[in-house]
């Protein structure tokens, strides 16, 4: 599965011939997939196709049994796992903010020794709650007490403060009504700098190319 | 201050009278655990007879290197001891957590017989034995929960550790609140026996100083520097314990290895 640019750069993501086993399952078969940079990806099929586990390999949570995970042209190795990891963000369904309140969590990641240079960016936080049609008001809020759907767009926004550039959603729409998600894709769809792989059923919100795990199908 | 008064063999069995106490509530009562406590009991005497009997030994001898071994052997069984409360397998963490042992014993012996009791072999049986396993016995509860608390709270709070993997953390940085947790929950028994020690209780060491004939200062001398050794020992011994298993209990990627866990 690939879409061809003609761009001597390397895609964002590369999967290559990659077979996942879990438990002596076979999940993922043998599956190549480029990303070239700044598009905007969807991938679908029944539960259980082995979309989440594609995200873990790219991640370094999952090792392939078979094959290899490329990010930005860099193969995922145990060695090379930690400094690729800077270059992408993972919004799961369910985020998991920690306790604490919202201003709080937001800044927990810029502790990280790999985040400090990006310190600077938590100033934007203000004008992002308000693209992401949230009140500044939920900064002082525990996160016990946000929904899901503003749990999932604080997480959003924490990842794009971190400036990550390619980013890996796990359903992350799904909790939103028509409006947020309106504003989550008006972010990201001219962001030529981002690229995103989503996991979800709804192939309409990221679709340059959408593949259905198991059926795969290009639109372009 | 008096001589120590010894227990004859015949009122040594006298003090099993105050057993039909416990036994007769749980008879009584019916609590299950009937069998348990009669094997507790033998287990107890035959051990504490044959260690004595040991010891006896060993005190008369006093030489260096048997001494030592002993401390090794305490160190061994303390280790599966830890590593089978923790539900962990021993492959893994037998290694590192001996020497973990090892260290939060040593360093905290040594400085006490050779630094502050002043002694010129810190191996002397007389202080190195008993206080070596104080400070061992304490060392074994507090690793236990150390050590479980930490890897449990990683192995159940999964999306969050990996969460913070995923937002670029080190492993050293998105281990760090449960190690903190760990540390907390390993020491604070020690702490608050520290707090509370003379008013609500008059602990092993004092009061096997004043059974002994010394004075209650002498006691409390004892204990305080006792009560520091063991903290340092067990602080030193929990730090190191997760430090060390660490290297093999989590993949090159930073994710949990789930082949440390019993099944």
């Amino acid at each position: 599965m690939e879409i061809s640019e003609g761009k001597k750069l390397p895609p964002a993501v590369r999967l290559e011939r990659v077979t996942v086993r879990l438990g002596g399952k076979v999940v993922v078969q043998n599956f190549t997939f480029d990303v070239p940079e700044g598009r905007k990806v969807t991938l679908t099929g029944r539960s259980g196709s082995g979309k989440t586990s594609i995200l873990r390999c790219i991640l370094g949570f999952t090792v392939p049994d078979e094959g290899a995970v490329y990010v930005t042209g860099e193969r995922v190795t145990a060695e090379s796992v930690w400094e690729l990891r800077t270059r992408l963000a993972y919004v799961a369904q369910e985020p998991e903010l920690g306790a604490g309140i919202v201003r709080e969590v937001l800044e927990r990641p810029f502790q990280y020794r790999a985040n400090r240079d990006f310190r600077r960016n938590l100033e934007q936080t203000p004008q992002l709650f308000r693209q992401f049609m949230l009140s500044d008001e939920l900064l002082a809020q525990p996160v016990s007490k946000l929904s899901g759907g503003e749990k999932q767009r604080v997480a959003l926004i924490q990842s794009i403060l971190l400036d990550r550039k390619i980013f890996l959603l796990d359903e992350v729409t799904s909790a939103l009504d028509r409006a947020a998600k309106q504003a989550v894709l008006d972010y990201f769809r001219p962001r030529a700098d981002l690229t995103v792989i989503s996991v979800s059923h709804d192939t309409q919100a990221f679709n340059d190319l959408v593949v259905n795990i198991g059926n795969s199908r290009e639109r372009e | 201050m008096s001589e120590t008064v010894d227990i004859g063999y015949a009122n040594l069995a006298l003090a099993y009278i105050l057993l039909l106490i416990p036994l007769f509530l749980i008879v009584w009562y019916r609590v299950p655990m009937l069998g348990q406590t009669i094997q507790g009991i033998v287990r107890m005497t035959l051990q504490l007879v044959l260690v004595g009997l040991y010891l006896e030994v060993v005190f008369r001898l006093d030489y260096l290197w048997l001494n030592g071994l002993w401390l090794l052997v305490m160190i061994t069984v303390a280790d599966v001891s830890v590593v089978r409360g923790t539900g962990l397998r021993l492959r893994f963490f037998a290694l590192p957590l001996f020497a973990a042992l090892l260290v939060g014993l040593g360093a905290p012996l040594f400085f006490f017989i050779g630094v502050v009791l002043r002694r010129p072999m810190p191996l002397e049986a007389q202080f190195a034995i008993p206080i070596g396993g104080m400070i061992l016995g304490n060392c074994l509860r507090a690793d236990i929960i150390g050590i479980r608390n930490f890897y449990e709270a990683i192995h159940k709070d999964e999306k969050a550790f990996l969460n913070a993997l995923a937002q670029g953390a080190r492993l050293g940085e998105a281990t760090r609140p449960y190690l903190r947790n760990a540390a907390h929950a390993a020491l604070a028994p020690t702490v608050a026996v520290m707090a509370t020690v003379g008013i609500v209780s008059l602990p092993g060491m004092m009061t096997g100083v004043i059974l002994a004939g010394a004075d209650p200062l002498t006691a409390i001398k004892y204990q305080i520097a006792i009560m520091i050794a063991i903290f340092s020992g067990t602080a030193l011994t929990v730090a190191l314990a997760i430090w060390l298993t660490m290297k093999r209990s989590f993949t090159g990627y930073g994710t949990l290895d789930e082949r440390i866990f019993r099944k």
